[in-house]
Parts: C-alpha cells; structure tokens; sequence
C-alpha cells in the first residue's frame, strides 16, 4: 500500500512538472503574439470614438501589470491559475475568462470525451474479432477503413455529411442547441434538445479517433495472440471467446488505456476545425474566434492550457488505473 | 517471397546467392515491390508527384486570377465528349457556353450550353507564359530572394479552339479548378517536404543528444518532448498561425506555415530516434568506436545512424500525410494558405458555404486528390515499413 501511495505521488508530481512547462510554453506563445492586451483593448475604445493617447496605453500597461518582466508575469499567471484557477481577463471582450469558458470548455470535454469513449467502445470488440480472424477479407476491409480514418480527415467527413444533408435532405445539421432554446437555463427539454444535437459532433469526432484505436487495438492483439500461453490455454481446452477475453486481450489492453491521452490529444486537435463547419459554440470555436479574428491572447491561452490540463489529467487517471489492475507497472515505475 | 520458394525447391541456386548476397536495399527494394498495394500506392504516389511538377504544362489555364474566364464563372466541369445527338467525331469536343441575365432568369446570370455549336479539342496549344521547376521566392530582405527557372514556355498539354474548357468547373472568380488544384497538389506537397525536412534534422538533433548522452540530459530533453507532445497541434498551430500579419506576402506565409509544421512536428520522432540510440549504443561496436578515440559525433554520424536509417526514412514517410493534413486544416480555416497560393486546403476554404453545398459541387473535386495523396502516403509508409523490418517475414 505504501508502495502504491508512493507511485500515486511520483506520477502527481511528474504532471505538474508537465503542466507547469506547458504553462510555460503557452505562456511564452501567449507573449510572442504581436501587440499587448493593453493596446488592443485601447485599440478597440478607439474604434469606439475615444480619443487615446500613448499615455494612455503606458497607463493601462501598468495597470495590466504588463511593465514587469516576463519570469514574474509567468510566475503571477501560474499562482492565479494553479491556486486560485483564475485566467483573469479576456482582453477584447473584457469578460472573465472563468466566466465566458465554464460551460463552453465542460461541453466541449464532454463531447470529446463522448467520442473517445464510442471510438473505443467500436474499436476494441472490432479490433479483437479482426485480429482473431484469418479471413483476409476482413482483415483488408479493416485496414481499409482505418486508412481512411486518416485519409478523410474528420472536417472532411463533416463537409461531406453536411453535403449529403443539405442536398438530399434540405437540413442542414449545425449548432448545438434549437434557436428558442439557446438561452434558456438546462432543463430536461434542452438537455434533449442538445443530444439530438450532439450525436454529431460525437461521431464526426469519434471518426479518425475509431479508426486509430481499431489500429492500436488490432496490432496489440496480434502481438499476443501468437504467444505460447494462449496456445497453451487453448490446449487446455479454453476456446472462442472465452479465451480470446481471458487471455490475450486482458493483455493487450493495458497499452491501449495507456494510450487514451494522446487519442484525447488527437481529439482536440478536430475540434476547433469541426466546431467552425458545424457552427458549434463551445470551446474549440471560441479558440478560433479568440485567434483568428481578434487576437485575444489571454483566452487562446487560457484554452490552449485547459485542454493541455485534461490531456494531463487523463493521462494521470489512467497510469493509476493500470497500476491498480497491473501490479508489474506499479514496480515497474518504482525501478 | 520468391526466392524462398527457389530455394526450397533447390533449383536455383543462383537466387539464393543474390538473396544472401543482396545489400539491405535491394532486399528492402524486393521486398516492397511484392506488395502490390503498396507498389499500386507508389505509382499513384508518382504519378501525383509528376503532375504536380508539370503542373503549368498540363494545366490549360492560369490558375491565379489572371487566367480566370470572366464568362463562365461557377460554371460547371466540362467533360469532353466523342459523340452526341448530332453525331460521331474523332476530336473530342465540348459545347459553347452563354451567359445571360434578363427579366427571365430574375436577373441573374445563368450559364447555358449552346449544344449546336461544338468546340473541339487541340493538343499543345499556346496560352499563358509559365517555366518549368520555377523557384521563385520573394522573402523580406532582397539577399533572400530566390528565383529561378529551368524551362520557360507557353505550350500546353491542351485546350479547345475558340473558347476555353474546364474539366473540373470553375470557382465564384472563374479561375479554372482543374488548374488549380495540379498547382495545389504541388504546393502542398513542397510544404510538407519542407516541414517534414525541418522536423526530421530537429529530431535528429534532439533524439541524437537525449539518446548517446542519455543521464541528467536525456531527462530534461524528454520532460520537454513530452510536454509539447501533450499540447494538442492544431489548437497551438493556429495560435502561431495568428501571429501572420495580414500585410505578408504567400510566399512568407508559404515559408511560415512550413517552419511551424516542423516546429511542432518533431517530438514524435525524437523520442523514436532516443529510444533507438539507447539500445544500440550499448552494443559492442559502439565500445569499440570509443576505444579507438572517436568523438561521439563521430560514432552518432557513423555508426548509430546507419544501423537506423530505414526507420527514420519510413517515420518520414509516414509522417508526411499528417503534415500535409495540417498544412490542410490550417488553410481551411483561413489561417494558413491563402488565395493566390494554390494549396488542397485554400481550395476547400469556400466549400463549407450553403451556396456551394447546394448548387456547385464541383468544388469538392481537390477533395478526392487530397484523399487520393494522403492514401497514396499512407499506403507507401505502410509498404517501406513492413519492407525494413528485417523479423516481418519470419513473424508470418
């Protein structure tokens, strides 16, 4: 027990170590953008009819804090983000980041989390009847079709489907929500209306990430099936899919759940760019409309690290997990 | 494989002598042309390539603004024909266009095909001026400029006398797609080279010095690989990609989106090139190399780096499907590529509108080439890789 407590710590501190570079990393990114927060917001005040003078931008420089070097900026950003979780201010929209992202980053992750879990939810049983069958139709179908998984990227098969829907059926199937429902508060009425409406983004999503996992899942079965202890059960007189469950694939599963972060990671890179053809309103569109359109570094920072922060967060939950099925990873890690 | 055969067999004794004899290339090369996907991916992969590169020859029309027909704009793909309801012609022909807008079509252009009067085909013809393997880049700073040219011309593979043929359309500007999308094929192939180039001598910089020198170093280079490799891409492509002002030339966002590409590219083969180097530099002959005194550039030059070469040229050939498919999202969605640059991305940025869904989906022909490239890649990586694998055949 002790030993596993021991592991949980090391694992904790290995991804603050992470996220603290990320932080550094965004941080650095978010400093390199052209211009400051405090000439952009006095830009757009200006548009407004206001006279500004360089005086004026020195001023809210200093209120910003932007006049300190950039270690102590960072040093500030990450004890707001880390101890209070506070991103402080979106620079154009003058709005708590806190505030403008809550809902919209929840939605997102639960989205993307959604997709993972119905690419693996496909992927797994396909992936283990596919590398236990010697029929080579199958298996070229498969590979087939996780080729395309790469081949078709997910914004593609998101144009085509909205293709396909605006021409043979005159819908067009964008947003999340029904238009009399979008400001509403949630209810039973438009948590329904949103899953008539999320099925989408979750499959389109779901798309590359099940093609890749079918690849993962179907090259580690592979690898185990050939052993000698599944010849060996199978001897004994274990067969079908009772030894395909207790042998090899309780095996090969442990790479797969290792995985699951960098398919999260390959999940968020979609997003942004299926969010913008589906004119969804969450996470991944605000980063794109924070970027492209108005340079608003404080939020495309913001976001950036939340998503970087769950990746972490994911790939934290699943080391413990498989320590706690697998006692090898568990020694493993401790040397 | 072949020679297994002959040799079992005991007939042909001259085989089995080329198959232990073989140097590592020809065995890879034997190797992979025995698999017909990939060969058929391979030629495909080619046959992209030339196209690409004889873009100006094969297309008929200047694909920037300058070689747009003011006639025939959202106009639909143009397939030549050899027969119709007036008869057989050994040209084949396509039928002349006119635009009209009147009170009749609520004062709208619309483009009609006059079915009587045909305008047939000819072969080499002359139009715009174009050369061949043109490099021709205007960077800031004139000491940077680059340009170029080997073969400079105004033949064309094709075209029609009196009038102008579209096989693949026209877009909302009346630039001819098909041009188009052979200058894009180019173009987003030269991104994903050059992006592919400057990850790869990234990763072999950075996997070269964690892997030999391995301790304290190994250490910090890996917490940093690991953490950009945690950063998802594409979100942190597009906060580089915001830094582009409006004000650059394509050429310096053509070179920008590269040097991002590989930038953010690398940590993947890093971390292959490291774990590689930390298994053979144990090896006896690495001591050996060291007991002689060499350097250890020297023995990461000569003697680590060839025992892997075929790895990284299969991890390059995979990777540059993912390059070439962000080099893709990123002009999509407006932040790379943008117009007088022709790249399979800015051709699809207009595609997601209502209008073209609805009436003019011939703008979703670079699609299936984009398609076709990266399968081509993919099918190709897939090939050279089970090729390098020295175990693939004993494993079956």
């Amino acid at each position: 027990m002790g030993q596993f407590i021991q592991f949980v710590i090391t694992r904790a501190t290995m991804a603050l170590i992470t996220l603290l570079t990320v932080s550094l990393i965004v941080f650095t990114l978010m400093e390199l953008v052209p211009g400051t927060c405090a000439e952009r917001y006095l830009a757009f005040k200006n548009t407004q009819g206001s006279q500004i003078t360089i005086a004026d931008i020195e001023a809210e420089e200093r209120r910003l804090g932007l006049d300190r070097p950039f270690p102590e900026r960072w040093g500030k950003w990450v004890y707001s983000v880390f101890v209070h979780g506070e991103f402080g201010d979106s620079c154009i929209l003058r709005l708590n980041i806190n505030q403008l992202l809550a809902d919209k980053f929840w939605i997102s992750l639960g989205i993307c989390m959604a997709a993972l879990i119905l690419s693996y939810a496909i992927a797994v049983p396909i992936g283990i009847i596919s590398a236990s069958s010697k029929s080579p139709v199958t298996n070229n179908s498969l590979r087939f079709v996780s080729y395309l998984g790469l081949a078709l990227p997910n914004f593609l098969l998101a144009l085509i489907i909205m293709l396909i829907a605006t021409v043979y059926f005159g819908e067009s199937l964008t947003g999340l929500y029904s238009k009399e429902l979008r400001d509403a508060p949630w209810n039973l009425a438009k948590f329904k209306d949103f899953m008539s409406h999320a099925w989408l983004p979750v499959f389109i999503l779901g798309w590359s990430a099940t093609a890749f996992a079918l690849q993962t899942v179907r090259a580690l079965m592979l690898d185990e099936i050939g052993k000698l202890y599944v010849t060996a059960a199978s001897a004994r007189g274990v067969s079908g899919a009772r030894l395909l469950w207790r042998y090899p694939a309780k095996h090969s599963l442990g790479p797969v759940v290792n995985s699951l972060g960098f398919d999260l990671n390959r999940i968020f890179n979609e997003l942004p760019i299926v969010a913008l053809i589906l004119t969804l309103t969450e996470a991944g569109a605000l980063l794109f409309e924070s970027l492209a359109r108005s340079n608003d570094q404080q939020l495309a920072g913001a976001i950036i690290f939340l998503l970087t922060a769950s990746i972490v967060a994911l790939n934290f939950a699943t080391d413990i997990l498989l320590a706690l099925i697998d006692p090898r990873v568990r020694r493993g890690m401790m040397g | 494989m072949f020679w297994r055969k002959k040799a079992t067999a005991g007939v042909d004794q001259a085989a089995k002598e080329a198959y232990f004899t073989a140097s590592q290339g020809q065995l890879i090369w034997s190797r992979f042309s025995s698999n017909r996907t990939a060969m058929i991916a391979g030629w495909a992969l080619v046959l992209m390539i030339v196209m690409g590169l004889f873009a100006p020859f094969l297309s008929p029309y200047d694909p920037t603004i300058a070689g747009r027909d003011d006639q025939y704009e959202n106009g639909a793909p143009q397939l030549p024909k050899f027969w119709d309801e007036n008869g057989f012609s050994w040209r084949p022909f396509i039928y002349a266009t006119e635009r009209e807008r009147s009170m009749a079509t609520n004062f709208r252009w619309v483009i009609t095909e006059k079915r009587d009067e045909r305008l047939y085909m000819q072969f080499f013809t002359r139009d715009w001026d174009y050369k061949l393997f043109h490099l021709d880049y205007d960077l800031p700073g004139d000491a940077f400029d680059i340009d170029v040219a080997l073969v400079s011309s105004n033949i064309h593979l094709f075209g029609v006398e009196g009038g102008k043929i579209h096989l693949f359309g026209t877009d909302a500007s009346g630039k001819d797609i098909f041009s188009r999308t052979l200058h894009a094929i180019w173009t987003s192939l030269a991104v994903g080279t050059l992006g592919v180039f400057i990850s790869f001598v990234l990763a072999l910089i950075i996997g070269g010095v964690a892997g030999y020198f391995g301790g304290w170093i190994d250490s910090v280079l890996q917490m940093i690989t690991d953490a950009i490799r945690t950063v998802p891409s594409i979100p942190l492509f597009m906060a580089l990609a915001a830094f582009m002002p409006d004000t650059w030339s394509s050429e310096t966002r053509f070179f920008f989106i590269s040097i991002i590409l590989g930038l953010i590219g690398w940590p993947t083969l890093a971390r292959r090139i490291r774990t590689h180097l930390l298994t053979e530099r144990t090896q006896e002959y690495v001591l050996a190399a060291e007991l002689c005194g060499a350097k250890p550039g020297h023995i990461i030059r000569r003697h680590l780096l060839p025992s892997f070469t075929s790895y990284i040229i299969v991890d390059l050939m995979i990777s540059f499907p993912y390059m070439v498919r962000s080099e893709t999202a990123l002009s999509f969605i407006g932040l790379g590529l943008k117009d007088p640059v022709n790249s399979l991305g800015a051709l699809m940025q207009n595609v997601s509108k209502a209008d073209v869904l609805l009436n003019y989906q011939w703008y979703f022909i670079p699609v299936i080439f984009f398609i076709a490239l990266v399968l081509a890649f993919v099918f190709v990586g897939d090939g050279l890789r089970d090729a390098a694998d020295p175990y693939s055949d004993t494993k079956k």
